[in-house]
């Protein structure tokens, strides 16, 4: 899922929350799709009613060269997930266009969905990688210098409208020296070494952490 | 160079009865834009160190910066309440490490009070992730032993001259409903005072803590905001009753790990039993300076404007004493001085007097601060207090000033453009 930031106005980012999507059927639908975006797509079976979706074009980030800024290799979302994950393996039985928004099953649903989410593995292969990675920022701890803390979403407005990306879409940034003027929601640039953390319960079994050496606004594609 | 500027000084002092009302109104353009910038600067980091720490706020379902100000901030009032069953449930979820329940809305003279677990004691976190520490004595217990005891801020101790020992009781509702009297107060239930906490800089200072079964005690034999009538329970049977509270107004949250703080975010929101929510207080704070930010810029503007328009009313004062001026001109440049050096003196009496009038606008700003800081933080919880100027100070200052001399270039220019025989002889 790569960010679009600079597609925002900046009347959209005044406005916040107000814009987010909708609908639990188009969640779990949309959701189901974006994350087999890059793995090996099946389309599902199930969907007699409709035509079959056309054939998303295979997107292996790997295979395409690799850009630079300085040491750090420009990353791309959709790396931090493990090929071969899966999340919709256990919905493809369901019959999701037969919901509607508020059926209980379609909130059961977005339950499990929410539970596949919160335990998403990371990718092992990123271990003490020296990467660039644009994203979101979610404050978490601010001081009189600056942001100490904060997380990094791939997408605007994680927030109560839309579902909370999946553990292995979040960084959790400690920036080297405090982070000024960044606000909520800013668009910025991270370079710095990914980090693994092995969290004893909940998130997964482990989630991404960086020391951010850099942190800087978004202004482009690099 | 060197001539010229004690020269610019002495024609100004000379005319000092006409120039002294534009030093005012320069020092009174750059005490509002000093004292803003500083009111403001210290407003951010006051709220920024309110709180760290926490990874999320659970209330009942309002607004996120209204839940942040009622919960950490004791500002306004709760839209409703929340179970206690609710509480625990979260504190039982697998990512939670840590919950502090909060309880307001009663308060003593004037300061609110909070009820809370010793868990507060442990786990929250001002500033820089400092923990509270108490300069005297020690938390209060949390059991039924221990009931009426109460930990003051270092605000509340020094305002109201309370030391250990000292007896208080508690009037019902929030602060500001006490004003004249006219709340009801728990007199049969005084609490002791057994804590001091070291001055923060935050709310903290100006609350009065105390644990949860207490506010349960003293609310036994009240109902809807007035005691019972017939109904009295003295202090020690209270503590024969089942206090465990079943209502709270809102809770601190810490995670095992800060990135699931999402989850449980939403985990919090799809909670079935009853309406919550909960906020990052980072994000909520970044709202609320959304919010406030228009403000804030409406009242540099203005700000602006009354700069400007002191500057205008300089180069006024300076244009029409042009006139009579003429003469003293005139015989500058009939001893050599040239057109640049008349514009040079008189842009550097233009500069000089914006000078004096910043200054002594900056001595103002300064002296307001420190009157108004004690006060600010008594009402507000909020440290507004003497420091070094920031960047964005000494940027006013500078623009000020550089307005200033800018400004006097319209009359240096037009007293450059006299010739010197219209000076030597003048039609008076």
């Amino acid at each position: 899922m790569k960010p679009t930031p600079l597609r925002h106005s900046p009347s959209r980012r005044a406005g916040g929350p107000a814009g987010c999507a909708p609908g639990r059927r188009a969640m779990l639908l949309g959701a189901g799709a974006t994350m087999l975006l890059g793995l090996p797509s099946l389309a599902s079976s199930q969907v007699q009613a409709l035509p079959p979706p056309p054939a998303t074009p295979q997107r292996n980030p790997s295979r395409a060269a690799p850009r630079f800024v300085g040491p750090y290799r420009i990353l791309q979302w959709e790396e931090l997930v493990p090929a071969g994950w899966d999340p919709m393996k256990e919905f493809k039985d369901i019959n999701l266009d037969a919901l509607t928004d508020a059926d209980p099953r379609a909130l059961e649903l977005m339950r499990r969905l929410r539970e596949v989410w919160d335990n998403a593995p990371s990718n092992p292969a990123l271990e003490g990688q020296s990467v660039r990675l644009p994203g979101f920022v979610v404050p978490l701890e601010e001081s009189r210098e600056g942001l100490k803390e904060f997380l990094l979403v791939p997408y605007f407005g994680a927030c109560i409208h839309s579902p909370p990306p999946p553990a292995n879409q979040i960084v959790h940034v400690l920036p080297r020296t405090p982070a000024r003027d960044v606000r909520s929601m800013d668009a910025v640039w991270i370079s710095g070494t990914l980090r693994q953390v092995k969290t004893d319960s909940y998130m997964g079994v482990s989630s991404y952490r960086m020391e951010a050496m850099r942190v800087e606004p978004y202004k482009g594609d690099r | 160079m060197r001539t010229l500027l004690p020269l610019a000084w002495h024609s100004a002092w000379h005319r000092r009865s006409t120039l002294a009302l534009v030093v005012f109104s320069i020092a009174l353009a750059t005490f509002l834009l000093l004292t803003l910038e500083r009111a403001r600067h210290d407003l951010r980091s006051s709220f920024t160190q309110a709180v760290s720490g926490t990874d999320l706020i659970v209330g009942a379902r309002t607004g996120s910066v209204q839940l942040m100000l009622y919960a950490v901030f004791r500002l306004g009032g709760a839209t409703n309440n929340v179970r206690m069953s609710s509480i625990e449930e979260l504190s039982r979820h697998r990512a939670v490490a840590w919950v502090v329940p909060l309880s307001l809305g009663d308060s003593h003279r004037g300061f609110p009070v909070l009820g809370t677990t010793t868990a507060y004691f442990q786990h929250f976190r001002h500033g820089d992730a400092q923990a509270l520490v108490l300069t005297q004595g020690r938390p209060f217990g949390g059991d039924l032993d221990t009931l009426y005891e109460a930990v003051l801020g270092a605000e509340v101790a020094d305002r109201l001259g309370y030391r250990l020992g000292d007896r208080i009781t508690l009037t019902h509702g929030l602060p500001g409903a006490a004003a004249g009297g006219l709340a009801a107060e728990h007199a049969d239930k005084p609490f002791t005072v057994i804590g001091i906490l070291q001055r923060t800089g935050t709310p903290v200072d100006r609350t009065v803590h105390v644990s949860l079964q207490a506010i349960e005690a003293i609310h036994l034999d009240w109902a809807g905001g007035a005691p019972l009538p017939g109904l009295r329970i003295p202090a020690e049977q209270a503590r024969k009753f089942d206090l465990n509270p079943k209502q709270v107004t809102a809770a601190l949250v810490g995670l095992r790990s800060r990135a699931a703080v999402f989850a449980v975010q939403r985990a919090v929101a799809d909670y079935p039993a009853e309406p919550l929510m909960a906020v990052l207080p980072g994000v909520a704070l970044d709202e609320l300076w959304q919010a406030v930010g228009l403000g804030e810029r409406a009242l540099l503007a203005l700000s602006g404007v009354v700069a400007l328009v002191s500057l205008a009313g300089l180069v006024a004062v300076v244009l029409t004493g042009l006139n009579e001026r003429r003469r003293e001109l005139a015989v500058l440049r009939a001893v050599g001085a040239g057109p640049r050096h008349l514009l040079l003196l008189l842009t550097a009496e233009g500069g000089l007097v914006t000078l004096v009038g910043a200054a002594l606008g900056a001595v103002l700003s300064a002296l307001a601060v420190g009157l108004l800081g004690p006060w600010v933080q008594a009402h507000w919880g909020i440290s507004l207090q003497w420091a070094a100027p920031t960047a964005t100070q000494g940027l006013w200052l500078a623009a000020v000033l550089g307005a200033g001399m800018l400004a006097s270039l319209v009359p240096a220019w037009r007293a450059s453009r006299l010739s010197l025989a219209d000076g030597l002889s003048p039609r008076a």
